[in-house]
Parts: structure tokens; sequence; C-alpha cells
């Protein structure tokens, strides 16, 4: 197959992912009646006949008196307008298309983060532990990524609370920012910061090196736990098909050939060694996106996780049912890059 | 071969396959952990008088004292918010977590079994469409899924099960599927259809029986991660029913005192950790028993 006939078959099949996806996500919001679907576009304050015409105005807009499948479309058309409903919690109320872009870039921010420690640290590890196998350092390793990941998430972020923020206090571990730092500064009003709404990227640009830098401590812990979290996996996959690698013949080859063990593992195994890690990236992207919920939640870091959990609490159907389509959709294009990636770099895929 | 020797030759088998597992010494203390877990859970349902619990399912605090007391030898793990003993909440805890995970996997296990099974079975345009649907669940984050449908039905302990079902069953349709297609090319399926055997016998004599163990250890590693992403749900406030104990709802009792009582969310998340370790440790012994090449 050739590498754009791939690419199109790989496009063409995320049409029905992304139609399937949306009608979960539709289908959850209709499956307890219209009220669920009325709750996400009314605000509760609103009451009385007013109510009644919002009602209606919405009946007609949703065609909610016609059969399920035609009243989908119509959702799908209001969705694709960028027309999400209302989000009732008590850290935000509003719109959720703006509650999407004020904790979006919180939840980017962490996640990129995460992602960086989770290679910087993952690779080295994951190849060490194999060329080094049965080493102490590999039993050690293996052991505790073992117990990593067998860990809920919340305690690996508790544990860094008590040791790092209660024990030995040198970093903070709640929201984004010291509060008395930003009390006097214009761009910083009520909890919200301008323009990315990351704090330390609008520190950065207003040149406020005091307040950069404690986000950036607020930042770590937050980040650490979600790496941590992930890592676990990371090495587990990453030392086996190292190991793989390394039985193969031409890394056999290269050995007999006297190279030095240096130039056979950098130039020959652990690039191929790293091919199922692509794959590896999809995985961490889900992983991700499910941890930032439990994390951002325990560290008050006010982002999309932190949003579902308050929506969960607040009973805030606009909430939960927007941060699922979003957080689908951006795991379906993250899967779509890793395998047009891997189509790229590995010709066997596309056969 | 006479009813005897086959007997006989079972028997063998089984011994060879204990004394691998019984090999695996990390294997055999993950097996004492969940059996003492499981002991637990009995005893808690059957017996809970025997080590002097009075209400099995709900916990039991304490208001005129609800600040967490470190551990002492009246509470051996200290108390946790609202003045509830953690040691004998975590007895009652594991109970309830360890049934609602069993359910979860029951549930997950034979839905997708069967689905997988069927799909690859029939192939065709029905192979296709199921896929495609394990694609579709595949691209929502479970925890987030589990969590949009857990509100819908409505938040309680059941529902929760329910919802990490419904996203858990494609894993196994997926995994049923594949393993069934893979044995499906083995040469003794190939004798049996050469010498006759109808479709239905070739299923459940030869395929089933030689794809469903995979499963079942993938179903035994899958424990441990259900009862840790079951707790995880009820720690970010699935749990309304302000007394059920729960790990995870006892661990977020507990949060707003991190700083002065530590014990109070360590214990209960170890409590988690220890079992998720445990069946994964099983699991690993049993793939050393099913597959031969991992025995060195």
């Amino acid at each position: 197959m050739r590498l754009w006939v791939y690419i199109l078959r790989r496009l063409l099949l995320i049409i029905p992912t992304l139609i399937g996806l949306t009608f979960i996500v539709f289908i959850l919001s209709h499956v307890s009646g219209t009220n669920i679907i009325l709750s996400e576009y009314i605000s509760p304050k609103l009451t009385g006949a007013a109510r009644q015409i919002v009602i209606q105005k919405l009946t007609n807009e949703f065609h909610l008196n016609q059969p399920v499948y035609i009243q989908y479309f119509y959702w799908l058309y209001q969705i694709l307008q960028g027309n999400w409903g209302l989000t009732h919690t008590s850290i935000f109320d509003g719109q959720v298309t703006t509650a999407i872009a004020l904790f979006l870039p919180n939840t980017i921010m962490i996640s990129v983060v995460a992602s960086i420690l989770i290679w910087v640290i993952g690779v080295p590890l994951g190849v060490y532990s194999a060329v080094n196998r049965d080493s102490a350092a590999d039993h050690t390793l293996r052991v505790g990524s073992f117990t990593l990941y067998a860990m809920p998430i919340y305690l690996i972020g508790i544990v860094l609370i008590i040791l790092v923020g209660v024990y030995v206090k040198i970093l903070p571990f709640s929201g984004v920012v010291s509060p008395v730092l930003v009390s006097s500064v214009p761009w910083y009003v009520n909890g919200i910061s301008y323009p990315t709404h990351i704090i330390l990227i609008d520190a950065i640009i207003h040149g406020a090196w005091g307040i950069a830098g404690d986000a950036f401590l607020h930042l770590i812990l937050p980040s650490v736990t979600l790496a941590l979290a992930i890592v676990a996996s990371m090495i587990r996959i990453l030392r086996s098909s190292m190991l793989e690698v390394l039985d193969q013949d031409y890394v056999r080859l290269a050995r007999s050939k006297g190279l030095s063990e240096r130039s056979v593992i950098n130039l020959h195994a652990r690039k191929n060694a790293l091919l199922p890690v692509i794959t590896l990236f999809g995985l961490t992207v889900a992983g991700l996106l499910g941890g930032v919920v439990v994390v951002e939640t325990i560290f008050d870091y006010p982002g999309m996780g932190y949003w579902t959990t308050q929506a969960l609490l607040n009973s805030d159907v606009g909430g939960i049912m927007s941060s699922t389509l979003l957080f689908g959709l951006i795991l379906v294009f993250a899967n779509l890059i890793v395998d047009l990636v891997y189509g790229f770099v590995d010709p066997r895929i596309r056969y | 071969m006479s009813e005897a020797e086959l007997g006989a030759r079972e028997w063998e088998n089984t011994k060879l396959s204990l004394s691998v597992f019984f090999a695996n010494k990390a294997a055999v203390v993950g097996l004492v952990i969940v059996m003492i877990y499981v002991v637990d859970a009995l005893i808690v349902q059957l017996y809970p008088q025997l080590i002097g619990i009075t209400s099995a399912g709900s916990l039991v605090p304490n208001f005129l004292n609800p600040a967490p007391l470190p551990p002492s030898y009246t509470h051996l793990f200290g108390t946790t918010y609202p003045g509830v003993d953690l040691f004998t909440s975590m007895i009652k805890a594991i109970r309830i977590d360890l049934f609602y995970s069993v359910l979860v996997v029951a549930i997950g296990a034979a839905v997708g079994s069967v689905i997988g099974v069927v799909s690859a079975s029939v192939g065709g345009l029905m192979d296709e469409i199921v896929m495609r649907i394990t694609d579709v669940f595949f691209s929502i984050p479970y925890l987030i899924l589990a969590l949009a449908v857990g509100f819908i039905l409505g938040r309680s302990l059941l529902n929760m099960s329910l919802a990490l079902a419904v996203t858990w069953w494609p894993l196994y349709a997926r995994y049923t599927r594949s393993q069934t297609l893979s044995t499906k090319e083995f040469t003794y399926v190939e004798a049996a259809k050469a010498s006759g055997v109808s479709k239905l016998k070739i299923m459940y004599k030869h395929i089933l029986p030689n794809s469903l163990p995979p499963v079942f250890i993938q179903i035994s590693l899958d424990l441990g991660s259900i009862m840790v992403i079951f707790s995880t749900l009820a720690f970010i406030g699935f749990i309304t029913n302000a007394s059920i104990p729960e790990l995870g709802y006892l661990t977020s009792l507990g949060l707003n005192y991190v700083q002065t009582a530590p014990w109070a969310v360590i214990f209960p998340g170890v409590a988690i950790t220890l079992f998720a370790l445990a069946v994964n440790l099983v699991g690993d012994g049993l793939r050393d028993v099913i597959d031969p090449r991992r025995r060195s």
C-alpha cells in the first residue's frame, strides 16, 4: 500500500469513530429523558413563565418532539455550531465553551510537562533496565515500576504531598499560584489570568518573574504525580521491547562485527525498540486524560479534570457531557496522529 | 487410553501446573495476600460478629471526637474524619471493594467474551461492525466514560460498577476475538475440520478451551486494576451515602487532614495498592503455568 492510500484510509476510518463517539455522548444525555438535555441548556435561576418560554424555544431548536435519531442530527448541528450549552459548578458558571477556553489551557500545560517527564524518565530507565538485565538496578526498577503500576493515582499524589509538601516544606500543593502574589496584578482577575489563562506563561509575557517562579513551583507536584502514574507502564513496555530487539539477528551481527556495546545499543537497538513506544504515545494520552481528572482534583488545579469532578459533584450535565466529548475528541485525534506517524516510520504497518 | 489412564494424565498435568505456579515465590505471596482479602470479605459477609463487627455495611462515626486520632491500641490504624476507626472500616471496606470489582469483571468478561467469540466466528461485516464499536469505546478515556455513564445512571455503588462494566467489555471482546482468531488457525483445528467434526463441536471442543485460558488471565490481572479504578471513582466523589465503607472513599475522608494525619490517607490507599500488586503477581504466576515458553 502506498503511504497516501494508508493515510487516506486512516482518515476515512476516523469518521465512523467520530460519529460513534458523538452518538454515545448524545445517547448518554438523552437516556434519562428530555430533562437532561434541557438542563444542559437552561439556567437553574430561570423560573416561571420565562423558563417555559426557553423550554419551548429549545424544544423547537433541538426538535425534541421528533424521534431520537433525528434529534441526534439537530444536536450534532448545535455542537458543530459551538453551542455546547451551560455549566453550573462552584468554580465556573456560564457557557461551556467559555469554561473550556479557561480550563483546557491549564490541562494542556500540565499534560505537556508530564509527558516530557514521562519520556525523559521512562526511556533511559527502560533501556537501562533491559541492557543491564537481572542486575540489582534492573530488579529495583522492576519492583519499583510494578508497585507504582499498582498504586491508585490519588495515592501517588497523596504520598508526594506528604513527603514534599508537608514534611519537607519546599513545594506548594494547592492551586496554580500563591494568592498573595497576584492580589493586585492587573492581568489576573477573579482567579483568571490573561491572555492565555496559563498563569506561568502569562507571568512570563508580562515579565512578572516572581509570579512565574511561584507558578512553576505550583506546577511541579501535579505534573510529577501525573508522570509517575504513567511512567511505570512505559518502563515495563520499553524494557520488554528492548529485550526483544537485543535478541534480534542484526544486533548479534553488530556485536559480532566487533562494534562497541555502546554503539550497538545507541545505533542499532534503541531506535528499533522505540517503535512500539510510538504506540505507547496514544496510551500515554489516554492515561493523561484520565489522570488529570484525579490529579487536578487533589491539587485544586483549575483544569478540565477539576471542572469535570466539580460538575459531577454539582450534578451538572453540561460539564460532564462536554468534557466526555472533548476528551474523546482529543484521544481520537491523538490516536490518528500516532497511526500516521507509525505509517511514516514503519513501512510494514501499511500492509 | 482407558478412563483411569486419562485421569492419571490429567492429575500429572495439574501437578505440573501447581509446581510451576508454586515455584514462583512472588506469585505465592500474591496468592496469600489475595486469599487474606477474600477471607476477610467472607468473614465480614457471613460472621461479622466473629471479629467484633456490628454494622458490616456502614461506617461508625463518632461526632464527639471527629478529628483523626493517631494509631494506638484502641485504634490500630488510627481514626479518620468523622471519628471513624480506620482498621475496622478497612476490614468492612474490603468486602465492598472486592464484591463490586468482581461484579465489574464478571459482567464485562461475560458480555465481552461472548461478543468476541461470536464476532470472530461469524466474521465478515458483523466482525467489522463490532470492531468499529469497540474502537469508539476505546476512543473515550475509560475514567471519563465511566464517570459519564455513572453520572447518568445515578451515583451509587451498583451504578458505578455497571458504568465500569460498560467501559470494560470492549477490552475483553477484542481480546477474546484475537485469541479465537489465532486458535482457529492451528493445525489441530484444521485436522478436526478435515476429519469431519461439526462446526459447533470444533467451536466448544477445540477453540473455546484453548482461547479462554489467556482471557482468564487477563481477567485475573484486571481485578486489581478494576479495584483501583473503582476506588478512584469513589475517591473523586461518586459516593453520596456518607456511611459507606469503601477504600477510596475512606481515603477521601482523610484528605482534608493530610497535613496533620497522614495515616488517615495512607492506610486505605496502601490496602488498595497491596491488593492490586498481589493480583498482578498471581497473574504473572498463572501466565507461567499457561505459557510453557515462559518457564525457565
